[in-house]
C-alpha cells in the first residue's frame, strides 16, 4: 500500500498548478500574509530588542534584590494594639490614624549580613547609604542622590564598573571623599577629572569631594547620579555605621522575587525584588505585547479572508475537477487536502518570504542612529531582537491564519460527491 | 464475475422521486453494453449505481463479487483507480493540465505517473493526438478534448469502462471516432464497456442493449 504521504503529492501537483493559473489572485493573497509576517517581525524585532536592552539593564546594572528601610503606612487600626492591647474587640476611633511610620536606616543590618552571607543563593551584597544632595562646582549646582557603597561589593552586586569612562570605580576604595559621577552630572557641573565638587546636604556644610571616575550608561537618570565611599557619605549625611540599602545579587535572577518575599518576613525592612520594583515597566510590557499582537493580528486576519474567498471561489470553479477526480479514485481526504494545501502553500510561502524581509527591515533597523535621550541604548543605534522565538510565532501566526482560512473551504470540497456535481452539471 | 445488479431501485430528492425500479441485470467480463433509453428513461442514473459513483436505495450491486454498497470508502477509491474508467458527456479535463498530464493523472494517485508515462503516449498517439501532449485542454478542439478524456479513463488498463453519452457533445465524425476507440479498447483488451446512449447506431454498435423506461429495463 502507497502511504497516505505519497498519496498526498498528488493533489500538492494539482493544487501547485492550480495556484500558478491565477498568478494575480495567488499574489495578493500571498501579500496578506507576507506583510502580516514582516510587520510582526519587525515590530517584535524592534520592541522586544529595546525591551531586553531594559531588562538587561535592569538585571545586571542593578541589585537583584533590594532590602530597604522600613516603610510603614498607618491604617485605622495600627495603633489598637499599643494603646488598648486586647481589652476591646472592635475600636473606634474619633480622628482614624493615618500617615506613615518610616525609618530612615535598615535596624540591624548586621543580622542582614550574617543571614545574606550564609546563603548560598547570594552571589554578593552591598550595603549602601543614598543621601539626596547638591552638588556644586563654582556656581553650576545640581540636586542629585549620592550613593555610599562598599566599591568592591557594590561592582559584584551590579555592572557600575562596566560603565566607567574615565578614571577607575575602585579608586572609590582609597577613601578621602572621592567621587564616581555619571556623566550627565558631570555635563551639569562642568567638571573634569581629578577635580573638586563641593558636597552638601541642608543645613550642613559642604564638603569637597575629588572626581574619581565618570561612568556613561546611556540613561539620563542613572547618569545623573554619584557614588562615593559608604564612609565618606556616611560622614557628609551625619550618620556614621548607618544604612539605608543593602543591595542583593543573586546567582538566579529568576529567583529574585520569590525570595524576597520570604525575606520580607524576617524584619520590618521593606523587600522587593528588581521585577517589582519595576512592576510598572512590565505591565507596559505586556500592554506593548497586547498591541503588538491585535495589530499583526488584524492583517492576518484580513489575509485569512483573502485565503478564504479566494479558496471559496476555487472550490466551486473545481467542482468539475473535484467530480473527475473522485470518479478516477481520489478520495475526500484527497480532496481536502486538495484545498487545504493551496491555503497551507500560500501560509508557508508568505510567512517564509515574510519572515525574510522582516529580518532584513530588522537588518536595516539596527543600522539607523538612535540614542542620548532618556531612551538612549549605549551602543548608540537601535536595539533590535534577533530571538528565534519572534520568527518562530510569526509563522505560526501566519499558518495558523492560514490554515483555519483554508479549512471550511477545504471541507466544503471534500463533503462534495461526483454524482452531485455530474447531476447538477446535466442540468 | 462482472457486474450483478439485483432488484436494485433509485429514489431521490423530496419529496421522493423513484429513478430506478427492480434492476436486476448481468454485465459480464469482456461485454460492450449500452443502456438505452429516452430522456429521463434512468440510463445515466443506472450507470452511476453500476459504477459506484452513486449507491442504490435497494437492492445489491456487486462487481467482481464484491458487494460495492459494503466496500469502504479507501478500498472504493483504490477499485475505481484500478479497475475502472470514466467518459462523461463532457470531458471534464483540468484546464491547469496539459493533454498528457490530464491523460496521467489516474496515475498520479499512486505515484504511477513515470511507469505509466509511456503507454498514455502510446494512447493519445493512436487517437491522432501524438502531436499535442503539451497542449492546455484550451488549445484542443471538443474532440481532442474527448479522446484525451478516453485516454485518461483507459490509462490504468481498467476492466471497466463507463461512458455516459460520451459522444453526446461531439460531431457525427468525432462522435464516431469515440465510440471506434471504446470498441478498440474492448476487443483488443478485454475492457468491459457500459456505454449510455441516445443514438440508435452508437447503441447498436454494442454487443448487447438494455434498453430502460421508466426506470425499468425492458
Amino acid at each position: 500500500m502507497d502511504s497516505p504521504e505519497k498519496r498526498k503529492d498528488a493533489v500538492i501537483f494539482l493544487a501547485v498548478r492550480y495556484l500558478f493559473a491565477r498568478p494575480r489572485q495567488t499574489l495578493l493573497t500571498l501579500l496578506g500574509i507576507f506583510f502580516g509576517s514582516a510587520a510582526f517581525v519587525a515590530i517584535s524585532g524592534f520592541m522586544l530588542g529595546f525591551r531586553g536592552y531594559l531588562i538587561d539593564q535592569l538585571i545586571n546594572n542593578n541589585a537583584h534584590v533590594l532590602i530597604q528601610a522600613r516603610e510603614e503606612f498607618l491604617t485605622e487600626h495600627s495603633l489598637d494594639a499599643p494603646f488598648y492591647g486586647s481589652a476591646y474587640r472592635h475600636i473606634f476611633w474619633a480622628a482614624p490614624p493615618s500617615g506613615r511610620k518610616d525609618s530612615d536606616i535598615v535596624e540591624n543590618p548586621q543580622s542582614w549580613y550574617l543571614r545574606l552571607k550564609n546563603d548560598p543563593r547570594v552571589a554578593a551584597y552591598s550595603p549602601q547609604l543614598t543621601a539626596s544632595v547638591i552638588f556644586a562646582k563654582g556656581t553650576a549646582a545640581s540636586a542629585s542622590r549620592l550613593i555610599g557603597c562598599d566599591p568592591l561589593q557594590q561592582q559584584k552586586v551590579t555592572t557600575i564598573g562596566e560603565y566607567v569612562v574615565e578614571g577607575k570605580f575602585a579608586d572609590l576604595a582609597v577613601g578621602g571623599n572621592r567621587l564616581v559621577i555619571g556623566e550627565e552630572l558631570k555635563k551639569k557641573l562642568g567638571v573634569e577629572l581629578s577635580q573638586t565638587v563641593s558636597v552638601s546636604l541642608a543645613h550642613r556644610a559642604a564638603t569637597p569631594f575629588k572626581v574619581a571616575a565618570v561612568f556613561r550608561t546611556g540613561n539620563r537618570m542613572t547618569d545623573s547620579l554619584a557614588y562615593g565611599a559608604i564612609s565618606d557619605v556616611q560622614n557628609v549625611n551625619g550618620t556614621p555605621n548607618q544604612v539605608n540599602e543593602i543591595a542583593v545579587r543573586l546567582h538566579d535572577h529568576a529567583q529574585a522575587a520569590a525570595l524576597a518575599t520570604t525575606w520580607a518576613g524576617w524584619g520590618p525592612e521593606k523587600v522587593e525584588s528588581w521585577d517589582q520594583i519595576n512592576a510598572n515597566i512590565f505591565e507596559i510590557f505586556r500592554i506593548q505585547d497586547a498591541v503588538r499582537f491585535l495589530s499583526v493580528g488584524a492583517v492576518l486576519i484580513v489575509a485569512a479572508f483573502g485565503i478564504y474567498n479566494v479558496l471559496n471561489m476555487t472550490v466551486m470553479h473545481k467542482r468539475q475537477d473535484i467530480a473527475i477526480l473522485r470518479s478516477m479514485g481520489y478520495n475526500t481526504g484527497e480532496m481536502i487536502w486538495l484545498f487545504f494545501s493551496q491555503g497551507l502553500i500560500l501560509g508557508v510561502s508568505g510567512a517564509i518570504l515574510g519572515l525574510a524581509f522582516g529580518y532584513g527591515v530588522c537588518l536595516y533597523l539596527q543600522t539607523i542612529p538612535f540614542g542620548g535621550g532618556s531612551l538612549g541604548s549605549g551602543p548608540g543605534h537601535m536595539l533590535v531582537s534577533f530571538q528565534p522565538g519572534i520568527y518562530v510565532q510569526a509563522a505560526l501566526l501566519a499558518l495558523l491564519s492560514a490554515s483555519i482560512a483554508s479549512i471550511l473551504p477545504a471541507r466544503a470540497a471534500g463533503k462534495l460527491t461526483p454524482i452531485e456535481i455530474i447531476r447538477a452539471g446535466a442540468e | 464475475m462482472g457486474i450483478v445488479a439485483q432488484h436494485v431501485g433509485k429514489v431521490i430528492g423530496a419529496p421522493p422521486t423513484r429513478i430506478l425500479s427492480d434492476i436486476t441485470l448481468d454485465i459480464r467480463e469482456g461485454e460492450f453494453v449500452s443502456l438505452t433509453g429516452r430522456s429521463g428513461a434512468g440510463k445515466s442514473t443506472l450507470l452511476y449505481l453500476l459504477s459506484s459513483l452513486d449507491k442504490a436505495s435497494e437492492g445489491t450491486i456487486e462487481i467482481e463479487g464484491q458487494d460495492v454498497g459494503r466496500m469502504s470508502g479507501e478500498a472504493l477509491s483504490r477499485f475505481r483507480n484500478e479497475k475502472m474508467g470514466f467518459v462523461f458527456q463532457f470531458h471534464y479535463l483540468i484546464a491547469e493540465l496539459n493533454a498528457l498530464e490530464n491523460t496521467l493523472l489516474p496515475a498520479r494517485k499512486f505515484k504511477q505517473q513515470e511507469r505509466r508515462k509511456a503507454h498514455a503516449e502510446k494512447l493519445l498517439e493512436r487517437f491522432g493526438l501524438g502531436d499535442k501532449l503539451n497542449r492546455l485542454p484550451r488549445q484542443l478542439s471538443g474532440g481532442e478534448m474527448q479522446r484525451v478524456a478516453i485516454a485518461r479513463a483507459l490509462v490504468m488498463e481498467p476492466r471497466y469502462v463507463f461512458a455516459d453519452e460520451p459522444t453526446g457533445s461531439l460531431d457525427t465524425a468525432n462522435g464516431e471516432r469515440v465510440i471506434n476507440i471504446l470498441r478498440e479498447a474492448n476487443e483488443t483488451s478485454g475492457t468491459t464497456v457500459v456505454l449510455v446512449t441516445h443514438e440508435p447506431e452508437f447503441a447498436n454498435l454494442a454487443k448487447r442493449q438494455i434498453h430502460l423506461r421508466d426506470g425499468r429495463v425492458v
